[in-house]
C-alpha cells in the first residue's frame, strides 16, 4: 500500500531548482491512498505536479512537507530506500533514456544483478520478465534496433526483473505511437489482472484513463478530484475548466443528452456509448 | 503554386548491403490553405518524406518543388526553403536564447529582415501562439510551462512567415487544452494566412475535425490520399496498420454492428450527434404519433 500524506514538494528548496515558477509548489497538501492491486491512473494539465507525484513515490524525490509511505516504511528513512525501489518499479516516458546496455538480455539483467540477486537467478528473471512483454525473441536484440514500444516494453521488463509489487509509469506511453501505446497498455494490464500487480499510470490521455480502478485528478499541484472513471467524466465541465477534457465518447453522449436525449448515465468507453446509443434508437 | 512531390524515392545508405528504401515512389500536391495530414506506422517513412519539403533531404530519385522552385538546384533550394517552416518533434528542445524574444528573432533575423521588420514579425508570431509581448519578451524561454515552450518554438517559425508549416507531432505530450491551443494556432493560420499545414500526427480525432486531406504512409509508399471521412471509413485497413480509429468512427462501426442503419458518411463526432439526434427524435415521433 501506498500511503501520501499531505506533502507539498518545491523544486528550488533542493540544490536544483527546475520550476516552472521558483516560489509555487509543484505539488500543493496532496493525499492519496493506493491500495495493493488497484490501477490509478493519475491525470492532469502540463504543469500540474503529477509527474512530481510519481517521483515521490520510489523515493526519487523527498518531499518537502508531508510524508510518503510504502508498505510502511517512509521514503524518508534512508534505511528502507532500497527495499522500497525493490518493490516500486518506475518506468518513464523516453524509451532512449531508461536503456544502460547494448543487448536486450543484458539490459533487463542489469536491475537484479545491482540487487544482488545470484547469477543463475538473475538469468530465470531475465527469461521470465521477457516472456512476460512478449519479447523473448529479441532477447539477442539491440535494444537501439527496436521500435519505441518495443523499448519501453524492455524498460517494464527490467523492472519486472527486479520483482516489483507496484509499476509506476511516468507517462511512459506518451512519446509512442498508438500500436505502440497498445502494446505497452495490455501488457500492464495484464500485470494487473493476472499477477495482482499495483499500476500507478501518470497520463495525459484520457482514453488510457478509462480502464483503470480509480482516477486521480491534479491541478495546480493539488488533488483537484478522485473517483472512477465513470465519476470523473461526468464532471466534463468541471475537468474542462482545468484544461482537460473527457474522451471523445464520452463527450458524443453528452451532446446527445444536451439535445434532449435520456441519458441517466454517461459511459465511459466506446463499447459503453455504443450500447447507450442503441438502447435509444 | 504548391509544393508539388514527383516520385519521390529516398533510400538510406543506398549503397551498402542494409540499404532501406524508407519513401518508396509517392507523388502528391500540397495546395496553399490545405490542412493535410500524414498517417502511418512507426518507421512509415513519414518524417523522412517531410524532410523533403524543405530539401532537408535530397531524393534519392525523383522531385520536389516549392512553388517552381526545385529543391535539387542549391541556389533553387534557398530561395523555395524560405517558403517551408518546419517544426520538428518535441521543438522546445531547440529553445536557447535568453529570453523569449531573441528566440523568435532568431529565424527572422536569419533571413535578413531588418529590425523594424524582425520586430514586427516576432510580435505577431507571439500574439499568434497566445504568447502576450508584455509579459512573456524578456522572459527566458526556460522559465516557461511545457505547453508555453511548444508555443514558444512554433513562434519562432512563424515568424519567418513560411507559406506551407510542416510539423512533426506538434501535439505529442500535451494536454487537451495545451492540443486545442496548437490546433487553434494553425487554424487562425489557415483562415487569415492561407497558410498550409502539412502535420504529422497519431491523434485521429484531432485529424478528423480538423484535416482537409489525409496521406497514409505504409513502408514508405502513399496507400491513400483523400478527405478524413473516405480514410476513416475503412477501418479494417487503418487497424491492420496499427492505427486508431477517431471514437466517433468506432461508435458508428459498433452501432452498424448491432444493426442500427448508420450512413457510411457519418465518421465525425458532429456527424454522429446529429445522426443520433435525429434518428431518436423519429422513433419517438414514431412512437408518439
Amino acid at each position: 500500500m501506498i500511503e501520501i500524506k499531505n506533502i507539498t514538494y518545491r523544486y528550488d528548496a533542493e540544490t536544483d531548482s527546475e520550476g516552472p515558477s521558483p516560489s509555487a509548489p509543484a505539488v500543493d497538501g496532496l493525499s492519496l491512498t493506493i491500495n495493493d492491486g488497484e490501477t490509478v491512473c493519475i491525470v492532469g494539465h502540463n504543469g500540474s505536479g503529477k509527474s512530481t507525484v510519481a517521483k515521490h513515490i520510489n523515493g526519487l524525490l523527498l518531499p518537502t512537507e508531508g510524508d510518503v509511505i510504502v508498505d510502511g516504511m517512509n521514503t524518508r528513512d534512508e534505511s528502507s530506500l532500497l527495499e522500497i525501489r525493490k518493490r516500486v518499479g518506475m518506468v518513464f516516458q523516453n524509451p532512449d533514456n531508461q536503456i544502460v546496455t547494448t543487448v536486450v538480455e543484458e539490459d533487463v539483467g542489469f536491475g537484479p544483478e545491482n540487487l544482488g540477486v545470484p547469477s543463475e537467478a538473475i538469468w530465470e528473471r531475465v527469461d521470465e520478465a521477457l516472456e512476460l512483454v512478449g519479447m523473448t525473441e529479441y532477447r539477442k536484440s539491440a535494444p537501439h534496433m527496436l521500435s519505441g514500444g518495443q523499448k519501453q516494453r524492455i524498460a517494464i521488463a527490467g523492472m519486472l526483473a527486479m520483482h516489483p509489487k507496484m509499476l509506476v509509469l511516468d507517462e511512459a506511453t506518451a512519446m509512442l505511437d498508438p500500436a505502440g501505446r497498445k502494446e505497452v497498455l495490455s501488457i500492464v494490464r495484464r500485470l494487473n489482472k493476472e499477477r495482482g500487480m499495483t499500476v500507478i499510470m501518470i497520463t495525459q490521455y484520457m482514453e488510457e484513463a478509462s480502464e483503470c480502478d480509480r482516477m486521480a485528478v491534479m491541478s495546480g499541484g493539488k488533488l483537484f478530484m478522485q473517483g472512477t472513471p465513470s465519476e470523473v467524466f461526468a464532471r466534463g465541465d468541471e475537468l474542462r475548466s482545468i484544461g482537460l477534457d473527457v474522451p471523445a465518447a464520452v463527450r458524443v453522449c453528452e451532446r446527445l443528452r444536451a439535445g434532449g436525449l435520456d441519458i441517466p448515465r454517461l459511459p465511459v468507453t466506446v463499447e459503453e456509448a455504443a450500447e447507450t446509443i442503441c438502447r435509444l434508437l | 503554386m504548391s509544393i508539388v512531390v514527383k516520385n519521390l524515392s529516398h533510400t538510406y545508405m543506398e549503397k551498402s548491403k542494409i540499404a532501406v528504401k524508407a519513401v518508396d515512389d509517392v507523388s502528391l500536391t500540397v495546395e496553399p490553405g490545405e490542412f493535410l495530414c500524414i498517417i502511418g506506422h512507426t518507421g512509415s517513412g513519414k518524417s523522412t518524406l517531410i524532410q523533403h519539403f524543405n530539401g532537408l533531404m535530397q531524393p534519392t530519385s525523383g522531385s520536389v518543388t516549392v512553388d517552381g522552385y526545385d529543391m535539387a538546384d542549391k541556389k533553387q533550394r534557398k530561395l523555395g526553403r524560405e517558403l517551408v517552416g518546419m517544426v520538428f518533434q518535441y521543438p522546445e528542445y531547440q529553445l536557447f536564447e535568453e529570453t523569449v524574444y531573441k528566440d523568435v528573432a532568431f529565424g527572422p533575423t536569419n533571413m535578413g529582415l531588418d529590425a523594424e521588420a524582425v520586430k514586427n514579425a516576432v510580435f505577431e508570431a507571439m500574439e499568434r501562439v497566445g504568447l502576450a509581448i508584455d509579459k512573456f519578451c524578456e522572459k527566458s524561454p526556460f522559465d516557461l510551462s511545457g505547453g508555453e515552450k511548444r508555443r514558444a518554438a512554433l513562434a519562432g517559425i512563424i515568424a519567418m512567415q513560411p507559406k506551407y508549416l510542416v510539423l512533426d507531432e506538434p501535439m505529442a505530450g500535451l494536454d487537451p487544452m495545451g492540443r486545442a491551443e496548437i490546433l487553434g494556432v494553425l487554424e487562425s493560420l489557415r483562415r487569415e494566412k492561407n497558410t498550409a499545414v502539412i502535420m504529422i500526427s497519431h491523434s485521429m480525432d484531432d485529424i478528423m475535425r480538423h484535416a482537409t486531406r489525409v496521406a497514409v504512409l505504409e513502408k514508405g509508399r502513399l496507400i491513400r490520399l483523400g478527405e478524413p471521412r473516405e480514410i476513416f471509413k475503412e477501418t479494417k485497413l487503418i487497424r491492420e496498420m496499427g492505427l486508431d480509429i477517431p471514437q466517433s468512427a468506432q461508435i458508428a462501426e459498433l452501432l452498424r454492428k448491432k444493426g442500427v442503419a448508420v450512413p457510411p458518411e457519418v465518421v465525425a463526432e458532429d456527424e454522429l450527434v446529429e445522426f443520433v439526434l435525429a434518428a431518436a427524435g423519429r422513433n419517438n415521433g414514431r412512437i408518439n404519433g
